[in-house]
This record gives structure tokens, sequence and C-alpha cells, in this order.
């Protein structure tokens, strides 16, 4: 059967606003890593051990950027800054997938990987200004019992697939799942993403930046610092950064 | 070496012996095609069509199915909150597996029929939410004994359900279409 | 043609057979069915695929958060932080996520274990009931006094059962260690609240009420009492919406993750804390006004100055900053205490915070308050109570050792030699969950339960304005054949008989918690009640412990804290070396994290290294010495000596070096260690503690920043994984071999 998709009706992205987003204080963050374990935890991500993580194949999809002003004596850490997926309105992974595995997803307008599809070319990490993408370069061993921790959520990804943050769309499906059992719409804090929710420091806000009400849209408006990172490329990230100090 | 093969081949004999080997196979490459589709062997031959007989609803011994993303297996217990009371369970060979497990305490390893791949993620609630009847996808289980899968679970299968549901629904077309609401 | 059919053509076709083998046999049953087990008799609160989640308390390290774990199908997949329990608001720190890589790791101890000879691999399995017959037995045969249990930080519950045991039948009372407690200097912070406050206690610093907070060397964002708190607490801090955004200094001779957050970060020569603290007192008093307190009246801001290495200038504006500030916090820990005037230390800086006097207020100082079924402050011991401990074994006062929670071959510094004071023991029974060291040289291992297995209690030492119990249970069933301890001594006790058995008469570990929290039950402040025991202890599970509603910290006595004499001395340090040596916890793997996968796999905050040691050395030193990265160094000091690779940290004194604490397991399972090419399991990384004499404070911890080391060059090279850019810190240092 053929099947009318209706792509001219639908939007296209660069006049959308996104639907998920994400506000980091980055004054407040302590780089203490509770995201990136929470995220492994969550995500069924692997580790790659030390000599591939050497050779920088580590899995994180959240990690923790600092960097140095100054020498000493007057060294400075720059605020720690939380790096994942910018979950971008216009992201140039997409257009670079040959097989259509970085696609983006009109129903909750994130970038998703679809891990079936995927086959391995890489083009996407390579195009992501962000550097977030990582790549599955072996069959990780977790030996058992460690495979008992697995989120059923979520797939566990294997040798030659790339796997990026998903703003734990697992958790966004169970809420609406949730939420449409019981009749109503998802309420804003309702759920929140692994790496938010345990984050100490409270640093990490989600939520529908659609919404103006929400939560995440009121602190991105109320600090008027705000800073979405390489906006300039036109890449219309949902994450928004406040910058400390 | 390679060449002088090749002329041999190109005699009638070898000819013939191409053919031999060709629908050979062909032949296995079929039967092991065959293997995969049959239904795997099951612990106990459990009879579906008995028990809807009695009239048992399918989500008694499968809840999850209404509530959540797995319809699940029943406990060993509910298996036997009926089972015990049946005088023919301590008598029947089909049965001896059911009893030897319950009484031993020992778990019962079923196969399970209908599965998606692992980068699927299905969720039973909805589809019962939408309206979908057990047996839309899984049969009529009444006339089978060990469930058999209709159709092949795969994803134009699935699709085309979720396009037809959609209907004219440009926002539910959207969500029902979407890569990210089943994988991930 | 067979005569030609050459060995090529053979390999051709079978390489043609096997991969229709493969490709027929992939697509087979057996490769696409996968088998189900139904539950035998599924618990009622359980629905098939859905999460059941329970609340317990997180045992990584001892500070009590409350977690809720979700399962499914009884399977633990996720720990979440208990939103409810007042000490961590529904939070957690990396390593509370990675508690479940404990309870499923792959190298857990899973029976009873007796070894033929300490240290060897030959090993035989027992069952439990001969395990509580040895257990039993070796209280029996033993005169009391000759019987010891050293025991970790947590839990406290099985603390508080031995406690009782010892006390009932004159065994000695357990000893308390943890190499955390020793890089907090706990002793020490707890014996400068009692000489300026008057009674012992743990120091509450309530950060997010402040306006300016000076640290002198307190790790509060690490591993430092209770870090998911005091990060909380920091977030208050610099929280910008409702008030202004509070200032923070830090005073250290290395950055740390915590002085990385730093408004202002203040590197000063290690020793000259006291002296430092003092000269701002002075500074700050000349600002105010008003007549000099006796506390501060010594000591000389220049001879300061030039003593410390902070310019003068900067001592002032520093001390502006404090005097004009209506609330200025100042806190004492880490490295600043672990030196030979560390109590001078805590008290002198303790002593800053009169200046604002900010004693019992919102942003200020106070005692931590006492958890609800505790009536006195407790502290583990201190290292110098260690070495008495060891003195003891070595003095053939001990025949039985009993060790829980706590890997001291690995966590005490080798030079108290409890490695060879534990030969003069004729049996040491370990409790232990992971094969760790001490195990290792153990004669039997009963192990625990993992701490997600288990039942338990864990009292909030600090960290909660409301005194907090926060209860354990078990999430999901035992994974192996292991046992709870407290169950194990308890049956043990009734085997042994006599004050043994009268002293434990409980069926089992539950029955004892029940005995213990029962008095809770009615308390009108608390959070929970119950008009019988099994409601309230099913209240007490339900929300993962009890807690009082009111605040129940002390307000210290500080009334003439400013009157005081304060020493004004600086630190001395032990060793010949030039360089000052400081070893520092490891944030992200702390004493205990190193078999967790995921934690070895966690960027070191500052570093971003991964799966290793370092030894970090300022950019311009390692010029000077001609190193860069990667060198393998030995660092030398009198205690011993260690080969470790270099990180050229730019935040770190010329005159200082800095080691984690954390990595050189030569046990503790597969992530905890490494391999040779031989395949022999081999240490992964260095531990630092093998490197620090016997050197203490005025409150018996131990001087562990108060080395000095030598550097040695090895020619070696050995490549540290980070997650940084191999182009190093500022993107030079791209050595051909890369």
């Amino acid at each position: 059967m053929t099947t009318d998709y209706k792509i001219s009706e639908m939007k296209m992205s660069e006049e959308q606003t996104g639907k998920w987003g994400m506000v980091i204080d980055q004054d407040i963050c302590t780089g203490c890593q509770a995201c990136v374990a929470a995220c492994a935890m969550e995500n069924n991500v692997t580790f790659v051990g030390e000599v591939d993580s050497g050779y920088g194949r580590s899995m994180h999809w959240i990690r923790i950027e600092r960097f140095w002003e100054g020498e000493y004596p007057e060294v400075k850490m720059t605020s720690n800054q939380p790096m994942l997926c910018q979950q971008c309105g216009h992201a140039t992974c997409e257009p670079v997938c040959p097989a259509f595995a970085t696609v983006h997803s009109q129903a909750e307008q994130l970038n998703l990987q679809v891990y079936n599809r995927c086959v391995g070319t890489r083009y996407c990490a390579n195009n992501c200004p962000y550097q977030v993408r990582a790549f599955n370069w072996r069959d990780y061993q977790r030996p058992e019992p460690l495979p008992n921790q697995f989120n059923p959520d979520v797939t566990v990804r294997r040798k030659g697939v790339m796997e990026k943050c998903t703003f734990c769309i697992q958790r966004i499906h169970k809420a609406q799942d949730k939420a449409k059992s019981e009749g109503r719409e998802v309420v804003d804090g309702e759920f929140t993403t692994a790496c938010a929710q345990a984050c100490p420091a409270n640093a990490i806000t989600f939520g529908r930046v659609d919404d103006p009400k929400s939560l995440v849209s009121q602190m991105a408006r109320a600090h008027g610092h705000g800073v979405k990172h390489l906006e300039e490329l036109g890449t219309l990230p949902n994450v928004t950064y406040l910058k400390g100090g | 070496m390679i060449k002088r093969i090749f002329d041999w081949l190109k005699q009638p004999l070898g000819l013939i012996a191409v053919g031999i080997a060709f629908l050979s196979l062909f032949s296995l490459a079929a039967y092991g095609l065959y293997t995969t589709q049959q239904s795997p062997e099951q612990p106990i031959q459990f009879p579906h069509q008995t028990h809807i007989a009695f009239g048992i609803q399918c989500l008694y011994c499968h809840p999850g199915a209404s509530s959540g993303p797995a319809a699940g297996l029943p406990s060993q217990a509910k298996c036997w909150g009926c089972h015990n009371q049946i005088a023919k369970t301590q008598t029947s060979a089909l049965l001896a597996p059911l009893k030897d497990a319950v009484l031993s305490g020992t778990p019962i390893q079923w196969v399970p029929v209908a599965q998606v791949p692992d980068f699927v993620q299905f969720n039973h609630r909805a589809h019962i939410a939408a309206g979908k009847n057990c047996e839309d996808c899984h049969g009529d289980m009444s006339k089978v004994t060990i469930a058999q899968n209709p159709q092949v679970f795969n994803m134009g299968w699935c699709l085309n359900c979720h396009v037809e549901s959609a209907g004219d629904d440009h926002e539910k077309l959207v969500k029902l279409s979407d890569c990210g609401t089943c994988h991930y | 043609m067979s005569e030609q059919f050459s060995r090529r053509d053979f390999l051709k076709l079978a390489g043609v057979g096997a991969a229709t083998t493969a490709i027929l046999t992939g697509c087979g049953p057996a490769s696409r069915y996968v088998k189900r087990e139904p539950y035998m008799q599924m618990p009622e609160y359980n629905y098939n695929g859905q999460s059941t989640y329970y609340a317990t308390t997180c045992r990584e390290c001892a500070a009590g958060c409350g977690l809720i774990v979700r399962t499914v199908q009884g399977r633990a997949i996720k720990t979440e932080g208990n939103a409810n329990n007042p000490l961590n608001l529904g939070k957690t720190c990396a390593r509370g996520q990675a508690t479940l890589h404990g309870l499923y790791n792959p190298d857990r101890v899973t029976d009873p274990i007796k070894r033929s000879s300490r240290g060897g691999d030959s090993t035989q399995t027992m069952d439990w009931d001969a395990a509580l017959q040895v257990v039993a037995e070796a209280l029996k045969n033993n005169k009391p006094e000759e019987i010891a249990f050293l025991m970790g930080m947590a839990p406290d519950h099985l603390f508080d059962l031995v406690t009782d045991l010892a006390k009932a039948t004159g065994m000695n009372s357990p000893v308390r260690f943890g190499a955390l407690g020793m890089f907090e200097a706990r002793a020490t912070l707890s014996k400068a609240v009692e000489n300026l406050f008057g009674g012992p206690g743990l120091p509450f610093f309530d950060i997010g009420g402040a306006q300016v907070v000076f640290s002198f060397g307190a790790n509060f964002l690490e591993t430092w009492l209770s870090p998911v708190s005091y990060t909380r607490g920091f977030a208050g801090l610099r929280e910008a919406l409702t008030k202004q955004r509070g200032k923070f200094v830090q005073f250290e001779s290395r950055m740390s993750q915590t002085g990385g957050k730093a408004d202002e970060w203040v590197p000063l020569r290690p020793g000259t804390e006291a002296l430092v603290a003092l000269a701002i007192g002075k500074l700050a008093s000349e600002i105010r006004g008003g007549a000099m307190p006796r506390a501060f009246a010594d000591v000389n801001p220049l001879d300061v100055a030039s003593k410390s290495g902070i310019k003068l200038e900067t001592l002032e504006h520093l001390a502006g900053m404090f005097a004009n500030s209506t609330g200025a916090l100042a806190i004492p820990g880490g490295a600043a205490l672990g030196q030979t005037n560390g109590l001078a230390v805590a008290e002198a800086v303790l002593a800053l915070n009169a200046l604002s006097n900010n004693f019992g207020k919102p942003g200020g100082v106070y005692l931590s308050a006492l958890a609800p079924n505790q009536t006195e402050h407790q502290r583990p011991a201190s290292t110098q109570e260690m070495r008495e401990f060891i003195q003891k074994m070595f003095d053939g006062k001990i025949k039985v050792l009993f060790v829980h929670g706590v890997n001291p071959l690995f966590e005490l510094p080798t030079s108290l030699e409890f490695g060879g004071a534990s030969k003069t023991v004729s049996q040491i029974i370990s409790f232990a969950t992971f094969p760790d060291e001490t195990a290792r040289e153990a004669d039997y291992i009963f192990p625990d339960h993992h701490g997600l297995e288990s039942w338990g209690y864990q009292r909030v030492a600090t960290g909660s304005a409301q005194p907090v119990l926060s209860g354990a249970q078990p999430v999901v069933s035992p994974y192996y054949n292991t046992r709870a301890t407290a169950d194990v001594l308890i049956a043990a006790a009734q085997l042994a008989g006599g004050k043994f058995a009268d002293a434990l008469p409980f069926k089992d570990e539950v029955e004892f918690l029940q005995s213990k929290v029962s008095s809770l039950m009615n308390e009108a402040d608390g959070s929970i009640s119950g008009p019988d025991l099994p409601t309230f202890m099913a209240y007490f599970q339900q929300h993962g412990g009890f807690w009082k509603l009111s605040d129940g910290r002390g307000v210290p006595n500080a009334a003439d804290v400013l009157n005081r004499n304060l020493s004004a001395g600086e630190a001395e340090f032990a060793g010949e070396g030039e360089f000052y040596f400081v070893p520092f916890v490891s944030p992200t793997l702390a004493e205990a994290g190193a078999n967790k996968p995921w934690l070895q796999e966690l960027p070191d905050p500052t570093t971003t290294v991964m799966w290793n040691t370092w030894v970090e050395i300022n950019p311009e030193t390692a010029r000077e010495l001609g190193l860069e990265d990667d060198d393998v160094v030995s660092i030398i000091s009198e205690a011993g000596e260690l080969e470790v690779p270099v990180y050229r940290y730019p935040a770190i004194r010329p005159d200082t070096i800095a080691i984690p604490f954390g990595q050189g397991h030569t046990a503790y399972g597969r992530y905890a260690t490494s391999m040779d090419e031989n395949g022999n399991v081999i240490a992964r990384g260095v531990n630092p503690a093998d490197l620090l004499g016997q050197h203490y404070n005025e409150a018996g911890d131990l001087a562990f920043a108060g080395m000095k080391v030598k550097i040695k060059k090895t020619g070696r090279k050995q490549p540290l994984s980070r997650l940084e850019s191999i182009m190093g810190v500022y993107g030079v240092g791209l050595g051909e071999e890369h």
C-alpha cells in the first residue's frame, strides 16, 4: 500500500521551536560525574576499558568539559560544561546519513539514532560540531552477571553502530503512556532525564521548551545570560547553557 | 588446476554434476529457511485451545497486556491454582512437566513465540488502549495448541497498521510513523 | 585431479562451506529463541514488565544517602535518590549510581571460602553450617579480650550489633576505620570542635546560606563528609535568582575539583594554612575596627605573606572580602588538616567564623545533628588509634580478627605494617563481599550480601539539618550464596552458647534491627509513627528510614573562641625531597570504587584521566625536569617508592606534586587490577598511601600531606587514557609517539 506522509504539510524544522529542551547551569555544575554515571546506567552505555578509552573510543553520551585559562598562579578552571547531544532543530548529523539512521523525530522533535538502520559510516559523528556521538568500535564485553543491570527499555547496542544521547526518550514515552492511560497530559516536572534526576547540584533542568510556563522555559528566560553553543552554525540547539560568574 | 576443473565441468557429465550440486545446495538452503520458521520446541505442549474452550480470558493469564509493555507469562502458582484441583493433572503425561516443576520449585523454561527484535520497544498497553484485540496480532488462539504466529512480525506489517489506524489524523500519523516511537 | 588439488583450493572450498553453514545456523532456531522463566510465585505487588521500586540506603560511602532502586522482575536496574530523605533529597553521586556494578560485579565472593594458605589462590568452598561452626568456635575457644573486630564506617546496625556483643562478653570494642575518614581528618575536626566549643562533635557548614565561603583545603564537592549534601549547599551558595550570588575562595596547594569551582583560587605553601587563616583574621579585624581579638593578635601578616607565598595585597583583599560580608563562612578540611599542625589549622579556621559570628545561624557553623537512635558523637578511629590497634596485633594480644567493610591492607599506609601484624594473628575471618587484598590474606571469607541485598540502617553523621536514620532493606534477593554478617554472628553466638547466646537473643538480623529502632515508634517529632512494631517497620522500609521533622543541629558554644591563644606554627615535613606531596582521594573512585567498571571509565573531573593513576606536576616544573606527559617517574619518600606517569597539571604549585588515592589494587577483581603480558594479575595504577610515613597531628590523624618527596626519571613512557584531547592541556605536547 502506498502511504502519503504529507511531508509538504509538515513545517520545516528551521521554523519550529523544539519540543523538549534542557537548561544547564554551568555556575553550579561541580563536574562530579554523577550525570555521566546515571546516564550510563539508564541507557546501557558500555564501558570500553583502558586501551580503547585511550584511543578516544569511550562511549559517554554526556561528558563534562573543563578548560584552563591563564597560567599558574593566575590559572582558572572554566565553568564545567556538561556536553551532550543538543537535539538540534536543524541538525548537521541528519543530512549526511546515507542510511537514514539519523533522522529527525517529527513527533518529539528529537534527533533519533535508529540502531537497526545504522550501517556505521560514522559520517554523522564527523559532522557533529558538538562531538557528542559515540561509535561502537567493538562488541564490548560485559561479563555475567553485569547484564542483569540492563535497562529493558533501552536497546543494547552492538559493534558497528553509532549512538548518542536520546534525552531519555524511553522516559518520555513512559510518561506519555502513563499520562495517556490516565486521560491527561504530561505534567511539567512529572519525569526527567537520568542526568537531571541524579545531579546533586540540580544544575540540569529538563522539560518542554514549547511551553512558556514550564520550569525549563522560565529558567532560560529568567537568567538572561543563557547561551546556546555554536548557535551561529544554525543548528538550533535545544540545550541552553547558563554561564557562570 | 582451476582451468582444468572448468574444462571438465563443460562436458555433459560435468553439467549433470553441477546440476546435482546446485539442487542439493538449493534444497539445503530451503530446509534451513524452513527450520527458522518452525515453532520452537516447548517444555510443555501447552494447549491454548483447551484453556480458551473453558472460557478463560487472555488477560487472566497475561494480565500485563492491558497495563504495561509486556503481557507476561503467568506464574506457576497461577497454573497450579487451577491444576491442583484437576484430577487429570496427577495422571496426564502431558501435564507431568508442570507437576514436576511446581512441586520441585523449578521454573518452566518457556520459549517465547511472539517476539520482536531487541531494537524494537513494543508496548502492549498502547495497542489494547487503541482498541486492538489480542487475536488481531496473535491469531485465533482457540484453534492452536502452542501459540503460532499468523504473520511475521516485521516492520512493514507494523507500519501498515499504524498508517491505517491514523487515517486522516495528521498528528496521529506523525506520531505513529515516527522512528522514535518504536526504536530507541 | 585429486593429486593436483592444492591446499589453497581446499581452503577456498572450505571457506565457502563454512560461510554457508554459518548463514544457515545463524538464522536457525538456536540463535533466535530465548528461554523465559516465569515467577514461581509472583509477589502480589509485582506486575509483568513493570518496575517495582524499593527504598534503601546507599552503602558506597558512610554518608547514608537514601536510595530508591528500580527493579524489574527481581533485578536491580537503576538507583535513584530518595526524594524524601532529608540528607540527599532525591540526588545521588556517581558512586551511588554505579553501586549496581558492585551488586552485579563478576568478581564477587560467591560462597563461604576457606583459604589453604594466606595470600594463596588455593581455596575450598564451604557450606554455611560449617562456616557458622568456625565463627562459633572462634568466639568460644578464645579469650574474649583476644577477639577483635575491625569494621568499616558502614553499616551502623552491624557496628551496633558487634558493640552490644562486645559489651556483653568482654570482647574488644569494634574498631572502625575508613580511608575516607583518614583523608577527611575526622578526628582532627572532632578534636578542634571539642577544644573550641567544649564538647566533641562534627561541624556542619551551611554553605547554602552563606555569602562568602573560605575553604581551607576542604574538598566538600568530592568525597568530604557528605558530598551530595554539600553539593546542594554549594548550589545554594551560587543561587543567583533569589539572592546575590555567593563568593567562594579556596586555599590549597593543588587545585582540587572543589577548588576548580572557586571564584578565587589561592595557592599557598603547604603548612601555612593556620598562619594564613590567622592573618586574614587579623586583617579582617582591623577592617572591622575595635579591639584586636586575642586569637589573631600575635600574627604578622607581612611575615605570613612571605611564608605562604600569598601577596600581602591578596591577603588584604581577601580579608576585606571576609570582613565586609554579612555572611562569611570559613571551612577547614582535607589536606590542610592532614599535616603535623592540622589541629591548629582546624582551630584557626573555625575561629575565623567567630569574626562573622555565624555560629548556629543560617550560613554559619553548626554542630551536626545526632541521628535519632544515637546518644553521643561517634567517629571512626584515627590513624594513630589504628597504629595502637596494630601494635596490639604485633604484641600477640589478638588471636582472632574479624574484618568487615574495610580493606586495611589497601586503605592503611603500608608503613603501618598491617600486613606484618596480621601474620601474628592466628585466625583472620573476613566478611568481604569482594575478594579484596585483606580478604586474600584471611583464612576464611564468609561473604556478606551486597548493600542492595541487605537489611540495616545507617546513622547520618552530618549533612542534614534533621536527625536522620536511613533504613536499608534488600531490593533484590541475594544473587550468590552469601549471608548477612549480622545473621552469621547471631547464629554463631547461639552456637557458641553461654554469654554469647545471651548477648544476641535474636532470631535473625531483622529482629535485631527492630529491637534497635522500636524506641522511635512513638516519637512525636518523627517522620513516621506506628501503633505497633510491624506497622512501624513497614513504614520504616517503605520510606527508607526515620527522621525527625525539626532541626536537630546544635549551636556551638563559641563564647570565648576569639579570646584564646591560637597556635600559629607551621607544619613540619618529613623526608628529604624537594617536593611537597599531596595525596588526594579520587573524586570518582574514592576508597572502594575501583572494582566498578563504570567508575573506572568516569574521567577524573580535573584531569579527565580514566582507568589509571597519574602524578600531577606543574608544567613549568616538568619543563625544568625535562618531563612530558606520560613520562613515568619514580616518586621517592622516606616510606617508599612508586612509579607513576606524569600529568602536567596547570593548577598546582611548582613545588608540589599530587597523586590520587583509589587505584593500585593488587586484588579486588578484574576491573580494579590489571594484567601483564603473561596474564598475571598486577596492580592497576599505584596507591599513594605506600609513600606515607608515620607522622601524626595533635589529634592523632595521619599527617598524610606532610611528606616531602623526590622525583626520579625512569626513561619509560606509559600513555594515560584521558577524555580530553591527547594534545594536552594547552594544545602542546603532541609527541611523536601519538
